[in-house]
C-alpha cells in the first residue's frame, strides 16, 4: 500500500505536469518579487520571495502563504533529476543528458549562491587606503582598543548578537558589555526639556532621546541601529552608553590604561590586503551629461604576496581577487568617491559550466538528430 | 533575478564576537580618538539626520581665539583631529596627550562635560555640589579658568587634567591633558603653567 503511494508520488514528482506547474509558480514569483522590490528593496524582496521556502505575511499577497523560490527550486531540481534519470543511457540521448546535467548544475549554482554568497561594498575616496569591505545592511558594535600607537584591536559585536541582549563578553579583553536595549532602527532626537531621562548615563547619549522605528529594507534607506550598552570591566561599570549609527563620532572610555572606542557602524570584514584609489573617472559623451564610462584606478597592496600593482576597474570589467569580485557600482562626493560592489560567491563558476554544458548538449543533440534525419532521407532514396 | 533555489541561511553572518588587529586608520576616520574626544556635549548631542554625512561637523572657527605660552621642551601643532584647535607635544615619555578644543556656546555645560571626562576613565558622574568641590579656579588674563584633575581607580591608573574657560565671544575652550597617571603627574606642573598663561588674542 505504502509502496504504491510512494511510487505514485515519485511518478508525479518527475512528471511534465509538475514541471509546468512549477515553472508557472516561478513566473508568478518573479513577478511578485519584482513588484515587491519597490517597497522592500532588491535584497529584501529576494530574501522574502526567492530565498525562502514559504512566502509569509506579504501585503502584496494579502498575507496568504505562497510557495517560495527555495521550495519551487528544490522541487524543480528533483523533478529535473527524475526526468534525467528516465533518459535512456544511450549515445543517441547524449545531448539530452548534457542539457539536463547543465540545468541541474545551474540550479545547484543558485543553491550555492543563496547559501554562501556574501554581498558587500567598498567605499573609497581618491587618495584613501581602505582594507575592509562593509555590509549593505548588517551592523556591528565595534569595540576598538586604540591604545597601541600602530595597531587597533577591533572587537566586532554583530547586530544579531546585540539583538539577543544580555551580557556579551569581549574575548581577549577584561571587558564585557551588558546590552540594555537594542533597536534595529531608531530615530534619535535631542532630549526635550521635561522628557523622561535617557537610559544612558555616560557619553553623548545622556542628552538624546531614542524612539524605535520599523525596520526598513528599501535600497535607498538605512536602518539607524542603536543600542544602550554598559561596559563592565574588573567589576566596575563604565556607565550606560548610547551607541548608534546616527551618532557621527565614536565615544571612548579608558580602563586600566587602555582606551576603548565604542562605534556602531555597518558590519566590516577586514581584508589581508588594501586598496588605494588613485583616480576615479566619470566620462560623459561630449556635449551631454550622459555617462559614458565610470572607472576606478586602484593600487592593490598585498604584503603577504609582496604585491603592489595598479588595476583599472570599470563597467563590466571587474577585478577578481582572492575569491572576491570587485565591480564598479557607484560614485559620489563630486566624483571623488568610488563605490565598488564586492561579491564573494564560491559557486560563481557553476553558471558558466552550466551554459557550456547546455550549449554543448544542444549542439550534440542537433547533430544526432540531423544525422538521423539525413540517414532516414538516404534510406528513403535507396528504398 | 535567477531561480530562487534554497537559502536557509542569510549569507555568512557571524553570530559571535570577531577580533581583528588592523593598522590605524587616518585620523579623519576616527575623529573621536582618545584625546580627539574633546568635543563638548552640545555639538555631538544633535544626531545628524539619516541622510546626513556621518562625519563630524567641521570645527568652529573662533573669532576671539585665546593664546598661551609653552614651557621649555613643549611644542605645539595646529589641529590634529576634526574638532581640535591645537595639539601639544610634551617632553615626557609614556602615554600622554594634550589638546585644545574650542566649541561655540556652552557646549552642553560644564557639569556634562566634566562627567563625560570622568566616564571616560571609569569614574562615576558627579553632581553640581561635588563639581564645585573638585574645581580649582585659576585666574588668567582671559578670565577665570576652571581646572579639574581626576585619576581613575584600578591598577593601571589613567589621569586627566583639564582646563575649562568661556571667552567673551561665547565660545568654550577645553585644554585637556590625558594619559597614564605617571606621565600626566610629571607633566602637570608644566601644563598648569600653560593654563596660567592663557590670554585673549
Amino acid at each position: 500500500m505504502i509502496k504504491t503511494y510512494a511510487l505514485r508520488i515519485w511518478k508525479y514528482t518527475r512528471s511534465l505536469q509538475l514541471t509546468i506547474i512549477l515553472l508557472a509558480l516561478l513566473m508568478c514569483l518573479v513577478l511578485f518579487c519584482t513588484l515587491a522590490q519597490v517597497e522592500m528593496g532588491t535584497q529584501g524582496a529576494v530574501n522574502a520571495y526567492m530565498r525562502s521556502f514559504i512566502v509569509w505575511r506579504q501585503p502584496l499577497l494579502m498575507s496568504l502563504p505562497f510557495p517560495g523560490g527555495a521550495l519551487v527550486g528544490l522541487l524543480l531540481t528533483i523533478n529535473l533529476t527524475g526526468r534525467t534519470l528516465e533518459l535512456q543511457r544511450t549515445w543517441a540521448k547524449a545531448g539530452m543528458w548534457l542539457v539536463h546535467s547543465g540545468l541541474v548544475i545551474l540550479f545547484a549554482g543558485e543553491f550555492v549562491a543563496g547559501m554562501m554568497q556574501v554581498d558587500t561594498n567598498l567605499s573609497i575616496e581618491v587618495g584613501q587606503t581602505v582594507n575592509y569591505v562593509q555590509s549593505y545592511k548588517n551592523m556591528e558594535l565595534a569595540v576598538i582598543d586604540v591604545t597601541d600607537p600602530t595597531w587597533d584591536e577591533v572587537y566586532s559585536v554583530p547586530d544579531n548578537l546585540l539583538a539577543k541582549g544580555g551580557t556579551v563578553a569581549i574575548p581577549g579583553t577584561p571587558l564585557s558589555l551588558n546590552v540594555k536595549r537594542y533597536f534595529a532602527n531608531a530615530q534619535l532626537t535631542t532630549l526635550a526639556p521635561g522628557a523622561p531621562p535617557s537610559l544612558a548615563t555616560a557619553g553623548v547619549g545622556t542628552g538624546v532621546s531614542v524612539v524605535e522605528q520599523p525596520v526598513v529594507s528599501a535600497d535607498n534607506e538605512m536602518n539607524q541601529a542603536s543600542a544602550f550598552v554598559e561596559p563592565v570591566a574588573g567589576g566596575r561599570s563604565y556607565g550606560v552608553w548610547l551607541t548608534s549609527v546616527a551618532l557621527g563620532a565614536p565615544q571612548s572610555f579608558t580602563h586600566e590604561g587602555r582606551t576603548y572606542l565604542l562605534s556602531m557602524r555597518l558590519l566590516r570584514q577586514y581584508l589581508p590586503y588594501a586598496f588605494t584609489l588613485k583616480q576615479f573617472r566619470h566620462d560623459v559623451y561630449p556635449g551631454t551629461s550622459i555617462p559614458k564610462n565610470f572607472s576606478s584606478l586602484v593600487q592593490v597592496m598585498n604584503p603577504s604576496r609582496n604585491e603592489s600593482r595598479e588595476v583599472l576597474i570599470y563597467m563590466n570589467q571587474p577585478l577578481r581577487y582572492e575569491g572576491k569580485t570587485f565591480y564598479q557600482a557607484s560614485f559620489g562626493k563630486n566624483d571623488t568617491l568610488s563605490v565598488l560592489s564586492v561579491v564573494e560567491n564560491p559557486g560563481w563558476l557553476l553558471p558558466y559550466v552550466s551554459c557550456v554544458l547546455v550549449s554543448l548538449g544542444l549542439l550534440v543533440h542537433f547533430a544526432i538528430v540531423l544525422r538521423r534525419s539525413l540517414k532516414r532521407r538516404q534510406d528513403q532514396k535507396e528504398g | 533575478m535567477g531561480i530562487g533555489l534554497a537559502a536557509l541561511a542569510t549569507g555568512c553572518r557571524p553570530d559571535q564576537v570577531s577580533h581583528y588587529r588592523v593598522p590605524k586608520e587616518a585620523v579623519a576616520s576616527h575623529p573621536d580618538h582618545p584625546g580627539h574626544a574633546e568635543e563638548g556635549m552640545g555639538s555631538q548631542a544633535m544626531p545628524p539626520s539619516a541622510n546626513a554625512d556621518p562625519g563630524m561637523p567641521p570645527p568652529p572657527t573662533p573669532k576671539g581665539a585665546i593664546k598661551w605660552s609653552l614651557p621649555k621642551g613643549w611644542s605645539e601643532a595646529a589641529g590634529g583631529g576634526t574638532m581640535r584647535f591645537a595639539t601639544f607635544k610634551a617632553p615626557y615619555a609614556g602615554k600622554l596627550e594634550a589638546t585644545v578644543v574650542v566649541l561655540p556656546g556652552p557646549a552642553g555645560g560644564e557639569l556634562a562635560n566634566v562627567n563625560r571626562w570622568r566616564g571616560q576613565i571609569g569614574l562615576p558622574a558627579m553632581d553640581e555640589a561635588s563639581l564645585a568641590k573638585s574645581r580649582a579656579v585659576l585666574k588668567t588674563k582671559a578670565g577665570a579658568l576652571n581646572v579639574y584633575d581626576f585619576t581613575s581607580e584600578g591598577q593601571a591608573k589613567s589621569r586627566l587634567v583639564a582646563g575649562y574657560i568661556s571667552t567673551p565671544d561665547g565660545n568654550t575652550w577645553f585644554l585637556k591633558m590625558t594619559g597614564d597617571a605617571d606621565p600626566v603627574g610629571k607633566a602637570k606642573p608644566d601644563f598648569m603653567t600653560i593654563l596660567g598663561s592663557v590670554r585673549l588674542d
